[in-house]
């Protein structure tokens, strides 16, 4: 059954579906935060606007957090109220309630902070570009044989740079939280991928003061992409301790232009290669990368997005002597966090805009140098790590075939010689890890419940959510399939912290690869107990064991190990890969890039379900469209975007046919799809524009004004 | 000030300050939360209503606006047999994620399926280029809007 609809499509059409803004509780009252509008500075005074009666707002500040006012992150360097130093634009000092919301905003925006001011870095350039400005621990692999370099090998170097990416989810982030003083007790509901995130946030900023936090999500999640995966643990602190003050039920929606300025994006990035080349055999000898990323004002998860990123800088090619050193950098912008990719998208943009400069100095094309170069069947990474299939090469080789590659290079190379206008196809190729890096998931042990009750229904308790990549839907099916039970006699509950046990947080392509073959594995187990009988005749027969909860805790492999301090060892247990081209037209005048047509082939195992995942390949390509072509912030701009005026993503008018095909479709396994359809469609874009042009740019997006101002230098 | 309008088939007679969001009349108000706030300057339209039959951003309308006309929301809209095609085909083709968006696209997609409904990719490009959908990569939609039109010309409905 590897299609199925998606079960909650129909209230989500019709608006019946209930967002996080269309709760409402008895007595609620409407909270907002008050933030920063300054870079870099020390808070001296607040003063609050003498023509309200103050004395009908609820406030809070650092001073009210009865627990800690240290967000519980990786690195734990991130309050939840600003003190006295401000480190970012956008950092918040104030939470503030109210029963009018309209009223509520127009005291916010007449309540003054005076400071002193102190130097900010805001430039990403500027951030990324200075060795000095460290940010925390260096990550290195270091597979260096010591090889002597030989004259005759090609020398290339690139700098690359990615900017800043919004996730820019259509629903704004948000919060309910209801304190219950008799019961001393704390519930959450919000938009989050996280719940037990959130509810350790509410837990550690609350200390002993309320006794328990249950965390359950909206029942639409209006997308998330990893901005709701660490941001929305400040929200609920700060809703959680207006209603704890307040003793009432307090919403906190962000309008969308605060949205954009206070929350998570995508880290920005400066990323160095270089490579030697044997020119006889064609192989990369030697590779050196410094990879860097730009984690804003405090690290948070940032470590955690340099260690996959420095695990992706490489690529897919198998290279004898290699030399990864990853850094982060810090700089007055909001701590960016996770976003589709994690650290993936800039590493991919990187190797495949070098690999396509290496190509062009030996004057070969991009596909025959990759084929020659990449990773198979036994060959190794540079943390060691075997390499077991030649699924990268077979996802080459159909998306070369599937897009008629080569007819189309040698027509595109004579219509260039006549036209103003330039048409142009790119290549690029990689891999993404499945789950949490390295040890993660075996830190993490993620727990799965099942309950078959007396009616032969089966509910599954997980915390993952569905933001919209279907997860409802998805593992409902996975164990339908495994019981040979009816879906729609499956079903997956409201994620609630209270009720399911703690399945993980809804990240790192984790919810099928991970949870769905927990839940999986649970119900195979399952069904061996109905000694051959099915599920729904064994309920009927044995009325007495049911209902009855089953439990499953994630076990690792023994045989997947990895070293945190030298990187070496099974970065992912498994890689979803792929392989992209890229068709665009240049247009002459306007200096625009049109994208035309797009090509994928991935392995991602087994799809649980065809339609859904042919919709995350779409989806995560156009994010990466944009990203290549349009998103950025601009500079000194940070702190004074309005949304989607000035921020701007992909529209209907950009989109163009996209092509895609899922091979190796008969492994059992299900492995990770969610962000590697965003990892790769940069470089494509950018190989393609270098086909078209002779041109490389380095660094995305590839706007108008980026590209007219190197053809203008080059001249 | 009082302002006089239909709404979904229903006469509404409603005292409000004449500058306040249409918006919030429809979410707040009114009660109908099918209607999405996401950008709150008119760029995204997943605010989208139909204002005397015309696909109006209802963020960047006032209560004042609507004194006199006939709106109809994303509510009415799904019962309406064009919509509930629209519903059934989006529904069939699995292209709704997260759907926060979906609302406006419906509304969007309804105006041009009962306008024009001719199965044609770059108009309809045209119909929901007033939309902004961050998960799907618009795909989906077009492939939905193109089998209603194309079910819509068979006489299938």
């Amino acid at each position: 059954m590897n299609y199925a609809r998606k079960v909650d499509a129909r209230a989500k059409l019709d608006g019946s579906c209930k967002f996080l803004d269309d709760y409402s509780y008895p007595g609620m009252i409407h909270g907002y935060i008050c933030y920063a509008r300054f870079h870099h500075g020390i808070i001296r005074k607040i003063i609050f606007p003498s023509d309200f009666n103050l004395s009908e707002f609820v406030i809070v500040d650092y001073k009210d957090v009865p627990g800690s006012n240290i967000v519980p992150e990786p690195e734990k360097d991130q309050p939840f109220l600003a003190e006295k130093e401000i480190l970012h634009w956008g950092q918040i000092i104030l939470g503030i309630a109210h029963p009018d919301r309209e009223l509520l905003k127009k005291f916010i925006s007449k309540i003054q902070v005076e400071y002193s001011n102190l130097p900010a870095l805001i430039d990403m350039h500027e951030c990324l570009d200075d060795e000095q400005n460290i940010f925390g621990k260096e990550i290195t692999i270091d597979h260096r044989l010591g090889l002597t370099i030989d004259p005759s090998w090609i020398r290339t170097r690139g700098i690359y740079y990615t900017p800043h990416q919004e996730q820019a989810y259509m629903e704004t982030q948000g919060m309910i939280a209801i304190y219950d003083p008799d019961a001393s007790s704390m519930f959450i509901r919000g938009t989050m991928q996280c719940p037990y995130f959130v509810k350790a946030a509410v837990e550690a900023i609350m200390g002993k003061t309320v006794a328990e936090t249950v965390v359950e999500t909206s029942e639409g999640i209006g997308g998330a992409f990893g901005g709701k995966e660490d941001f929305p643990n400040i929200i609920a602190g700060i809703a959680a301790l207006l209603s704890y003050k307040s003793k009432k039920p307090v919403k906190i929606v962000l309008d969308r232009s605060d949205d954009i300025i206070i929350t998570t994006k995508r880290h920005p990035s400066r990323v160095e290669i270089e490579t030697f080349t044997n020119p006889a055999q064609k192989t990369i000898e030697k590779m050196t990368i410094d990879y860097r990323l730009d984690a804003g004002a405090y690290q948070t998860l940032s470590p955690v997005v340099l260690a996959r990123g420095v695990l992706h800088s490489f690529g897919a090619y198998q290279v004898k002597d290699v030399f990864v050193r990853g850094r982060l950098l810090r700089s007055n912008t909001p701590p960016n966090g996770a976003f589709r990719g994690f650290g993936a998208p800039q590493a991919v943009f990187a190797i495949e805009s070098h690999i396509d400069k290496i190509a062009a100095q030996l004057d070969l094309d991009p596909y025959d140098f990759k084929k020659i170069n990449l990773l198979h069947s036994g060959s190794q990474m540079p943390t060691t790590q075997k390499i077991i299939d030649d699924h990268i090469s077979d996802c080459l080789e159909r998306v070369i075939a599937n897009s008629d590659y080569q007819r189309k290079k040698d027509e595109f190379a004579i219509y260039n010689q006549q036209n103003r206008d330039k048409k142009g196809i790119g290549l690029a190729v990689c891999f993404h890890g499945g789950g949490y890096t390295g040890n993660g998931e075996k830190v993490l042990r993620s727990k799965v419940r099942l309950r078959i009750e007396k009616d032969a229904r089966i509910r599954i308790f997980v915390v993952n959510t569905d933001m919209g990549q279907g997860a409802y839907t998805t593992l409902a099916q996975m164990v339908a399939e495994s019981l040979d039970h009816p879906l729609e006699l499956t079903s997956m509950e409201l994620p609630n912290t209270s009720r399911a046990p703690d399945s993980g947080p809804t990240v790192a392509s984790r919810t099928i690869y991970i949870v769905g073959n927990l839940l999986r594995e649970l119900a195979l187990d399952i069904k061996k107990s109905l000694a051959g009988s099915s599920l729904s005749t064994y309920v009927k027969t044995n009325p007495e064991m049911f209902p009855r909860d089953y439990f499953r805790e994630f076990s690792p492999d023994p045989s997947v190990t990895f070293d945190e301090e030298s990187f070496r060892g099974t970065g992912y247990r498994d890689y979803s890969w792929a392989a992209a081209v890229c068709e665009i037209k240049f247009h002459a005048s306007t200096y625009h890039i049109e994208i035309r047509k797009f090509w994928n082939v991935l392995d991602i195992g087994r799809p649980v379900n065809i339609g859904i995942a042919c919709g995350q390949v779409q989806g995560g390509n156009v994010q990466a469209f944009g990203y290549a072509l349009t998103e950025f912030f601009q500079k000194k701009k940070f702190g004074r975007m309005h949304g989607f005026t000035d921020y701007t993503v992909p529209l209907s008018y950009d989109i163009p046919e996209i092509f895609l095909e899922f091979i190796h479709t008969d492994s059992p396994l299900a492995k990770g799809l969610g962000e590697i359809p965003m990892d790769y469609p940069a470089a494509a874009v950018r190989n393609a524009f270098h086909n078209a042009t002779g041109i490389f740019i380095d660094e995305i997006p590839l706007t108008p004004e980026r590209i007219f101002n190197q053809l203008r230098n080059q001249k | 000030m009082k302002i006089n309008f239909l709404i979904n088939g229903n006469k509404q007679v409603l005292d409000v300050d004449p500058m306040r969001r249409l918006l919030d009349i429809i979410r707040e108000d009114l009660q109908l939360p099918g209607t999405k706030e996401s950008c709150g300057e008119g760029e995204c339209g997943a605010c989208t209503i139909l204002l005397n039959g015309e696909p109006v951003t209802s963020c960047l309308l006032n209560a004042v606006h609507a004194d006199g006309k006939e709106i109809q929301t994303v509510e009415y809209i799904a019962q309406q047999p064009l919509g509930k095609l629209l519903i059934d085909c989006y529904d069939e083709t699995n292209a709704v994620q997260c759907g926060f968006c979906f609302p406006g696209f419906l509304i969007a997609s309804y105006h041009y399926l009962k306008n024009d409904g001719e199965p044609s990719l770059e108009k309809i490009r045209y119909a929901l280029s007033g939309n902004i959908c961050r998960c799907t990569g618009y795909t989906k939609i077009f492939e939905s809007v193109l089998l209603a039109c194309q079910r819509l010309q068979a006489g299938k409905v």
